[in-house]
């Protein structure tokens, strides 16, 4: 009776996680044991993003492995809201106990940035989160519509350079990741397309399957179903070397535009975590990373896990935010 | 018949014991996720995903499924027999279900409801059998200008949502899309009415405020009514629908499916919609509209045949084209694409036996989910005879719990919290909700497509008219006005001859 097993042992984590809110209260009246039996009650991994998104794709296979290496249960905490913010700025606010992780992308470099720019105090700055591992990096790619007459790179950018302000561009939201790496291209091929934000990576998607927005720059992963079916048309990649997906899509860097851009996904600590804790967090990510299953689910998604330790990832991520904060500061204030 | 043959392909792998299994224990798992308030599908589906990684794909694809559209056959339960929404579709049913209810009829409504929702399932996924990629395609020429339009009618329609007076009726329409103009402007970044609160940077959640204004409302206005529990135990004949009441369902059920369908195919929230609009065109088509708001069956079989064929209409853009329509569809899409099997145009040629089977497991589905529903509909309506003291101080707690479940935010539970007393002053000076929440639903989107389309055109209002749907949406529109004021002009015309009638009678 296997089947009837498996059953009732859905119904029971059901309602252990339905009942969330009201652990998160009771563990904080938990006594605290000493630092050697970290971690002694259940971790919460916090998503910034909705169900179904960039970081969910990663986190819940990636908790399901890490709880046999942690052994304690990995919790997915959904908090979105504000492209992202709302959910790292939870994480920033967090007891530094390594209880409360934060999984973010890409964008957790914008949002100090435009803070500056509208003229705010940032709520919080990459200061506040420890690196601890970088899981995947998906390059970018640039693709048109198939209606569109664009076989090349050139092509779009000569068009675009004779009629500016003509063709329209979709994306995620205003500074989001899809937004910032076409600002970059955009600003190094001197050319104006037109803005069209959506609410979303799937929105972006719909508006350039509809013809309502032409040109679009996804991660290869969220696009790869659509370029196969012939929808859509890749015309450049933003990775330093040609993603394996599509091999015969040229980067950026080979037609002679020094850019790249990464949707990758990455783990957090809050600032002030223990050493020993984070050290924890270092090892257990690289067993996690290359654990079978996590590979396999990843390897479905499209994507090779790209998986950095902590020394690496924060080099990756300085230079990274490098290159956010100029896109953020090439985007300007938008006068709407 | 090669889609006879395609679907015998999908009932042999639907009706294999242990595909069966899991497309019960999703149906199971959606009725509870749907009767909770505020734990709505999309808590349950991300919760349950995890689970369905060692699963093969059909089984995952079919159980999460289940839970989705079951959950819309469980949301209507609460909302009639308690009058709070266990999700944001559900909140037209809340106005009439919960009126039949009061008249003691609360057995009938939940009956209605299920085999309104049973029928409207399953008429969504014959549709989806037969027409889902040409419609697919037809869902992509959906463009911010049409929603545009879509929304207008939309916002036309709010006149005939309301019991209560036009002006009424209006003011709570305008609040709802005041407090809907809240969050980051997406066009410039800008955060408006957000008082440095992050949280609202997205604005104020749809469940929260429903669940507030209906649910806590209504709690909180109880004890200053005169109130007497009835523990009268209704025999099973009055539990059923009388042979007047199927047939003013009849045709609502009808309508609301096709409706709900074409709704729901369109990218977007557009599912909560279908609803909304359901509702105002049957009280516009009633002969008796005088009677929605009081009972009225037609108000309650419309409504929740039309959410449960869109939740269904919004499976055709994630299988034919891979793009989702909505959160809970994204996760369903999410778990695809973990399991190594991308959505998308490719789909049904790459994997036959999944796409079918997961098709022809809604049939099944809606099958067990009337079975489930229907017997249990005497239990449900015994939750009645318990004494409000013990009830309710259980619903405020589901309520708080539910509606923190959502975003993991106790900020919601603070709108919920404001939005009940709210809702108690609305209900003590006589001013229905409902037109609120639907002001709230439409401003963001009917903003950002409204922008979205003029950016497009840069800044030519001409987009409207130039593109086919849009136009024939205005025209629609157009329509609908000109009717109204036909019927001002006749109805003077009427008091005049009536009064020179009279004057000369005398």
């Amino acid at each position: 009776m296997t089947a009837s097993f498996k059953g009732e042992q859905l119904m029971d984590r059901r309602q252990f996680v339905a009942g969330s809110a009201a652990a998160a209260a009771t563990l904080t009246v938990q006594p605290s044991f000493g630092q050697d039996a970290y971690p002694s009650r259940p971790v919460t991994l916090i998503n910034p993003f909705p169900p179904g998104g960039a970081v969910d794709v990663v986190a819940r296979p990636l908790a399901s492995v890490l709880e046999p290496i942690i052994k304690q249960p990995a919790v997915i905490e959904t908090k979105a809201g504000a492209a992202g913010a709302v959910g790292a700025q939870f994480a920033a606010n967090a007891k530094p106990d390594g209880y409360t992780m934060l999984m973010h992308i890409v964008s957790i470099s914008g949002f100090a940035e435009v803070d500056k720019l509208f003229g705010r105090q940032p709520k919080f700055t990459r200061d506040a989160f420890i690196p601890i591992a970088r899981f995947i990096a998906d390059p970018m790619v640039l693709v048109v519509n198939d209606q569109q007459p664009y076989k090349s790179l050139k092509d779009l950018i000569d068009d675009a350079k004779k009629n500016p302000d003509k063709l329209i561009f979709s994306s995620s939201g205003l500074y989001g990741a899809l937004h910032l790496p076409i600002a970059l291209f955009n600003k190094a091929a001197g050319i104006q397309m037109k803005h069209l934000p959506t609410n979303g990576g799937g929105p972006a998607l719909t508006a350039i399957l509809g013809n309502n927005s032409q040109v679009l720059v996804s991660s290869i992963a969220a696009a790869s179903a659509q370029m196969k079916a012939g929808k859509l048309r890749p015309l450049a990649c933003f990775g330093d070397k040609r993603a394996p997906a599509v091999p015969d899509v040229p980067t950026l860097k080979e037609l002679g535009y020094n850019i790249e851009f990464y949707l990758w996904v990455g783990l957090f600590a809050p600032k002030g975590t223990p050493d020993n804790v984070v050290a924890f967090w270092r090892d257990a990510s690289k067993k996690a990373a290359s654990a079978e299953q996590f590979v396999a689910a990843m390897k479905n998604l499209g994507q090779d896990v790209a998986y950095q330790d902590q020394p690496e990832f924060k080099a990756f991520w300085d230079a990274d935010a490098k290159r956010v904060e100029s896109a953020v500061q090439s985007i300007g204030k938008v006068e709407g | 018949m090669e889609v006879l043959d395609s679907l015998l392909l999908g009932f042999s792998v639907a009706l294999r014991p242990d595909v069966l299994f899991y497309a019960f224990v999703g149906c199971l798992v959606g009725t509870l996720v749907g009767m909770l308030p505020g734990i709505g599908p999309l808590a349950g589906v991300s919760i349950l995903l995890p689970l369905t990684f060692g699963l093969d794909p059909t089984k995952a694809i079919v159980m999460l499924a289940g839970i989705y559209y079951g959950s819309q056959y469980g949301g209507s339960t609460t909302s009639i027999l308690l009058r709070i929404p266990g999700e944001a579709a559900s909140v037209m049913t809340c106005i009439d279900g919960n009126a039949m209810a009061r008249k003691g009829r609360a057995g009938a409504a939940l009956c209605i409801a299920a085999v309104g929702s049973f029928i409207a399932g399953t008429f969504g996924v014959i549709m989806l059998t037969l027409i889902a990629p040409p419609l697919a395609n037809f869902a992509l020429r959906f463009g911010p200008p049409e929603y545009t339009a879509l929304l207008v009618l939309g916002l036309i329609f709010l006149a005939y949502m309301s019991t209560s007076s036009l002006p009424r009726t209006l003011l709570m329409a305008a609040f709802g899309l005041m407090l809907g103009t809240i969050g980051i402007d997406v066009m410039s970044g800008h955060f408006r009415f957000s008082f440095d609160i992050p949280e609202l940077g997205d604005g104020i959640g749809i469940v929260p405020v429903a669940v507030g204004l209906f649910g806590l409302g209504e709690i909180l206005s109880t004890p200053s009514r005169n109130v007497k529990t009835n523990v009268v135990s209704p025999k099973l004949r009055e539990l059923l629908p009388t042979r007047t009441e199927w047939r003013q369902s009849t045709w609502p059920i009808a309508r609301g499916s096709v409706l709900g369908f074409f709704i729901g195919i369109i990218p977007g929230s557009a599912h909560i919609i279908s609803s909304f609009v359901s509702y105002a065109l049957e009280r516009r088509l009633s002969k008796h509209p005088e009677e929605f708001g009081k009972g009225a069956v037609a108000g309650v079989a419309g409504p929740e045949s039309a959410n449960n064929s869109a939740s269904t209409g919004a499976f055709v853009p994630m299988l034919a084209l891979g793009i989702p329509t909505g959160p809970v569809i994204a996760v369903l899409m999410a778990a695809l694409l973990i399991h190594g099997i991308p959505p998308g145009p490719t789909l049904v040629n790459d994997h036959p036996k999944l796409f079918w089977g997961f098709v022809a497991s809604m049939y099944v589905g809606n099958l067990m989910l009337l079975a489930l529903n229907l017997p249990l509909v005497g239990a449900f309506v015994s939750v009645l005879r318990i004494p409000y003291a013990y009830l309710y101080p259980m619903i405020i707690m589901f309520c708080v719990i539910g509606v923190y479940q959502v975003n993991n935010s106790i900020v919601d539970v603070w709108i919920m919290l404001i939005m009940g007393v709210v809702g108690y002053g609305l209900k003590k000076f006589n001013f229905d909700p409902a037109p609120l929440v639907l002001g709230l639903v439409i401003a963001p989107i009917f903003e950002m497509s409204l922008r979205q389309s003029l950016i497009m055109s840069g800044g030519n209002w001409h987009i409207f008219l130039q593109r086919p749907i849009a136009l024939v949406l205005l025209l629609i529109c157009v329509v609908l006005l000109g009717l109204a004021i036909y019927g001002a002009v006749i109805a003077r015309r009427d008091w005049r001859a009536k009064l020179a009638a009279a004057e000369a009678g005398e």
